[in-house]
């Protein structure tokens, strides 16, 4: 069996505010760089599965991610490898 | 049932910290808690009350009580869910909130299927806050961790967490739903008593000010300020956080 | 054996020079050579992992090879009744009732938090909780005194190689805060002190005090031959190699990189079990000693334990279980990896040990033995790599280093008094040193574990003010509470190191008995700069006099410790910084006193005596005046003070306190009229100019709020004291007015100091 790696990122959903990006911009602008517009805050997990067949990799990292890296209320996440 | 034959399970698992002060307010009630690591859970049987300490269950890494939530899922759902349906009661506080709500269990959906419907999340200061919170009981449905204490009744409770800010998916309706089913128990208040008290009274951002809540039928309940750390500090009218743990060790007397 | 190199010392004095500084093992020629000699008589060459073990034994911050002269001389043989084990262990032992007794510890962070600050500061917290809980207490509180260059320092003035202090204040929050949070023990009092000379040198210094049944005290010594070594916890890695040898230099511009490996990773989810199992095995009786790993690693806790029992020990260095791959010996026995445990455990209780460890889910293994020689023998894969004698190894050198006093300068030029008092009074309200410091205070959960029973605010809430210190009620069954406060003025200490020292135990005592309690015990982490510059341990050794001085006279004496030296970067030195943890004691906790106007209509006195001692105070730095007195004291107007206070507050005759230090008078009655918004009318009279008399900070002075019914028995309490009060105004209106003298000074709307007060560091810090 090969490896592969697959990396999830999890980020906040449209409209969901997210006041830790707010802080960062404050804080970068605050140290001078006014040009920043947004920051947002993603999360990525990089996993290393014992797998090589590319439909199931992408239906266990999609399960992996619906059933603990994100809550489907406020999150939406991206697979890619 | 005898308080002294009421026997409560607080669970923990590496990073709970609250369980010693949990422990201690049932013990004070001359009820029989035990502090059990999820490890050693094999029955949730014995007991008759179900307790999600407060803490950092596992870091809180991912987002918090995720990993527990997932712990308790893989180990004994389907007994969970017996035991809520029997009616014996289920409280989280804080982290334990936070596991009730990733476990789908609060604030609870028709079919029972777990699905989670709600999140709590990062407080709007991004930052961890710990302040005292005044809390009003807003809902007159007998929840059974509030049943001893009157509707509109105030209490002073310590508040500490990072990620408070109670989400529902659905928007609007969905919190005029739950509000209207009687769900929404707490709501963070200024001395004035105003449910739309703004930060810093209402410490996360919680959309209405929502402090805590239960399921449709009031045996599973979440906040997140912490009675177990307001048990002695009374308000003028003689409540304290006592009296959420007073009102689940009547009810589980009083029903089994 | 091509894991474990000889090393050749039979070389030129240029060459050791070399040997040290390419080993990282930070010894100098002259303590090499004693190395040298030790090794001809043996016949042999040293080995690698001999060279590093006594690097870090002979650090300065493992054998105080500068400081223990001083501190034998003046604070050690200090003595009080209530003193079970002190000075000599991880954490002092004090006797808290009958059965109970409390721990002590505080330590210094500082290298680390200036590298890497939230790292830095985490693993402060969790080598502080170790050093209390390897004493069999369960932790209760922590406190953090830290101390930073202004988060406002312009970028242009801060040299290359060192951070900005608003990125190494924030880091350092952030790292007590994720790790004190999540381990479950409430950071419960501190301070946070701006000063420029921090500037490339934060301090960082964590304290921890734990509540234990006597009956489980532990001592770092194993029982008796062999006695089984128990390393657990997590493994054992790279991280926090040398150090304490990198804590005992200056840091220069290339140690932000160079140092890394220096700053080790805390994991407050691998501690929290930890403490738990550790106590439980404890608490079964199943340990003969307990140590943990601090600094030196296992190098220091090994051959500790074993002498500290007259006895040696010999390890099998390759059973140490490890994080990474391919360390050498020598970075398995010196390593500062966290979160590890040494015991010492008799066979027969060896399994049961391991099976509790098991049961947390936390590594255990078996590394050595105790042995009847006082001897330390290695092993690895079966070859023997390191045999020294323990006391060799342990003792260390002792200097007595030069010093050279600095002049102080007394006299300041004449200064004019403020053109608009209301101004000034705002401006010293909103400076940073006396602003509010809920912006660091809310980040901690000084809540957790439901004992406190004050925290560092007090008042209504979210207009709560500073409390004098902060009470925990450790055991459900008593009413009992331990008090805390951490002080120190470093201003005060840079022009004064003799008065300044003495100023802060003063400070210290002053906060405890406002809060109603007694003196009961202290401890001091002391950081200096450059220990080999004459000028820099004149600063020292005025600075240990000056804690004896007060120390000895009050009833309560220095428990337990640490020196940090070498506190100097590319910016120059840190001012000497005595930063001092008092503790004390109430019967009942629900008689505590707090800061905040209780009631309208009540009395205002002033206790003590306040003096033209200007020198370093608030007010003097904002005008950027220089020199004047700075504030002495008087040990036994302060035992005489605190005795009548404590009772008077015995007898409920006091209805708020609050002790008088930075900022001085007025800022105390600021504090007192934010807390409940209860404001207050101050007529004072004495001979003093109107500046010196709000603005002074002299010692040994308190606030005290008084029902009317009960101002005879005040008085005349204070009088058989032998201690000076005035009474100087009644609480009320939502104003605090002043008037000097007749003269009115200012008018200021509570309101208006709320806001002046609440709102520097959230403006600031964001």
């Amino acid at each position: 069996m090969g490896k592969k790696e697959v990396i999830v990122t999890v980020g906040l959903k449209e409209g969901i505010s997210d006041p830790e990006g707010k802080n960062v911009k404050k804080a970068l602008s605050l140290l001078g760089f006014k040009e920043v517009e947004e920051v947002k805050i993603l999360k990525s997990y990089k996993i290393t599965i014992n797998e090589n067949k590319c439909k199931d990799i992408d239906e266990k990292v999609k399960a992996m991610a619906e059933g603990l890296l994100t809550n489907p209320v406020v999150h939406d996440y991206e697979i890619s490898w | 049932m005898k308080p002294e034959d009421i026997n409560i399970c607080i669970l923990r698992i590496e990073g709970t910290n609250n369980e010693q002060e949990m422990y201690d307010a049932f013990k004070r009630l001359g009820t029989k808690p035990h502090l059990v690591h999820l490890n050693e859970l094999s029955s949730l049987k014995p007991y008759q009350c179900l307790m999600i300490p407060g803490g950092f269950s596992a870091g809180d890494y991912i987002r918090a009580g995720t990993i527990f939530a997932s712990r308790i899922k893989s180990n004994f759902m389907d007994e969970l869910n017996n035991f809520i349906k029997e009616g014996y009661a289920v409280g989280g506080i804080c982290n334990g909130f936070q596991v009730l709500v990733e476990l789908g269990l609060l604030p609870g959906n028709p079919k029972g299927n777990g699905t989670i419907t709600a999140c709590l999340s990062r407080n709007d200061s991004a930052r961890f806050e710990c302040r005292h919170s005044i809390l009003k009981h807003v809902s007159s449905k007998k929840c059974v961790f509030t049943s001893l204490l009157p509707q509109n009744e105030q209490l002073i409770v310590p508040s500490a967490h990072a990620e408070g800010k109670f989400l529902l998916s659905g928007g609007k309706k969905a919190y005029e739903k739950l509000e209207k089913n009687g769900q929404i128990i707490f709501k963070y208040v200024n001395y004035k008593g105003e449910t739309n008290a703004p930060y810093p009274w209402n410490p996360n951002g919680s959309p209405y000010n929502i402090a805590g809540i239960c399921n449709k039928r009031g045996n599973v309940f979440g906040m997140m300020p912490h009675p177990e750390r307001s048990f002695f500090s009374k308000n003028e009218h003689g409540y304290s956080g006592k009296i959420l743990f007073e009102s689940v060790v009547k009810y589980i007397g009083g029903t089994f | 054996m091509s894991d474990v190199a000889e090393i050749n010392l039979e070389v030129s004095d240029f060459e050791l020079k070399k040997i040290s500084e390419e080993t990282g093992i930070g010894l100098s020629v002259d303590e090499l050579k004693v190395v040298q000699e030790y090794f001809q008589k043996k016949g042999r060459k040293p080995t690698d992992i001999e060279l590093q073990a006594l690097g870090q034994a002979w650090s300065e911050h493992c054998c105080y090879k500068s400081s223990k002269y001083y501190l034998k001389k003046y604070l050690f043989h200090l003595k009080a009744p209530q003193n079970i084990n002190v000075i000599k262990e991880d954490a002092g032992i004090i006797e808290f009732d009958k059965d109970h007794a409390y721990a002590v510890a505080l330590e210094s962070h500082n290298h680390p938090s200036a590298i890497e600050p939230y790292g830095g500061a985490a693993t402060g917290i969790g080598g502080i909780l170790r050093d209390v809980v390897c004493m069999g207490a369960q932790p209760i509180a922590l406190i953090d005194p830290i101390f930073f260059a202004l988060p406002t320092t312009k970028s242009s003035v801060i040299p290359k190689s060192v951070k900005h202090p608003k990125f190494i204040f924030s880091g350092v929050v952030d790292g007590i805060r994720d790790y004190g949070n999540r381990v479950g023990i409430p950071t419960i009092a501190g301070m946070t002190c701006f000063h420029s000379g921090y500037l490339g040198n934060c301090l960082v210094n964590v304290g921890c005090v734990g509540i234990v049944n006597k009956k489980d005290i532990i001592y770092s010594k194993v029982g008796n031959v062999s006695d089984y070594f128990v390393l657990a916890g997590g493994g054992t890695g790279r991280d926090g190699i040398h150090g304490v040898t990198f804590a005992s230099k200056e840091l220069d511009d290339d140690s932000a990189t160079a140092s890394r490996s220096a700053v080790q990773v805390g994991d407050p989810i691998t501690k929290e079990p930890l403490i738990h199992a550790c106590l439980e095995a404890n608490e079964k009786k199943l340990l003969t000693g307990m140590k943990d790993l601090g600094g030196g690693g296992l190098s220091c806790v090994v051959g500790e334990m074993a002498l500290a029992a007259g006895f040696g020990a010999k390890v099998q260095l390759e059973n140490v279980h490890l994080k990474e791959k391919d360390l050498k010996p020598w970075e398995i026995w010196v390593s500062e990896s966290q979160e590890r445990m040494m015991m010492s455990v008799r066979e027969e209780h060896l399994k049961e040990v391991l099976k509790i460890f098991e049961k947390w889910d936390v590594p255990a293994v078996i590394i050595g033995q105790v042995i009847p020689e006082k001897r330390m023998e290695l092993t690895w894969k079966g070859d023997k790599i390191y045999d020294m004698d323990l006391e060799f190894v342990t003792t260390g050198p002792s200097y007595k280093r030069p010093i050279r006093p600095v002049r102080i300068n007394n006299e300041h030029n004449n200064y004019s008094e403020p053109e608009n008092y209301e101004v000034m009074i705002k401006t010293i309200i909103n400076s940073l040193n006396c602003a509010s410091k809920d912006w660091v205070i809310r980040q901690y959960d000084f809540e957790v574990r439901a004992r406190t029973i004050s925290s560092s605010l007090v008042g209504h809430i979210n207009n709560e003010t500073h409390a004098d210190a902060a009470v925990i009620k450790p055991l459900e069954s008593s009413q009992r509470g331990l008090v805390f406060t951490s002080d120190v003025n470093p201003n005060t200490v840079a022009i004064d190191p003799f008065w300044g020292s003495a100023g802060a135990v003063d400070e210290c005592v002053r906060n405890i008995v406002a809060t109603g309690a007694r003196p009961h015990s202290f401890a001091d982490c002391l950081n200096f700069g450059n220990p080999e510059k004459p000028d820099k341990m004149w600063e020292f050794s005025q600075a240990v006099q000056g804690l004896a001085h007060v120390a000895g006279k009050i009833g309560a004496t220095f428990v337990s410790g640490n020196v940090s030296l070498y506190n100097e970067g590319p910016a120059g030195a840190c001012p000497p910084t005595p930063t001092i943890l008092g503790i004390g004691i109430i019967d009942d906790v629900d008689d505590i006193i707090t800061v905040p106007f209780k009631k309208e209509g009540n009395l205002v006195y002033l206790v003590g005596k306040t003096r033209d001692e200007m020198a370093g105070s608030v007010y003097f730095n904002l005008r950027s005046l220089e020199g004047g007195k700075v504030p002495k004291v008087n040990p036994y107007e302060l035992a005489n003070a605190s005795a009548g206070l404590l009772e008077l507050a015995n007898m409920n005759k006091i209805s708020s306190c609050h002790d008088i230090s930075e900022g001085g008078l007025i800022l105390a009655l600021a504090e007192m009229c934010i807390g409940n918004g209860i404001g207050a009318s101050i007529h004072i009279k004495d001979l003093l100019r109107g500046d010196i008399s709000l603005f002074s900070e002299s010692n040994t002075r308190w606030i005290c709020e008084v029902e009317s019914k009960d101002s005879d028995a005040f008085e005349s309490n204070l009088q058989a004291h032998c201690t000076s009060f005035a009474l100087i105004g009644t609480t009320g209106g939502t104003s605090l007015s002043i008037t000097h003298n007749k003269r009115k000074l200012a008018d200021l709307p509570i309101s208006e100091l709320i806001k002046e007060w609440q709102a520097p560091l959230w403006e600031i810090m964001g």
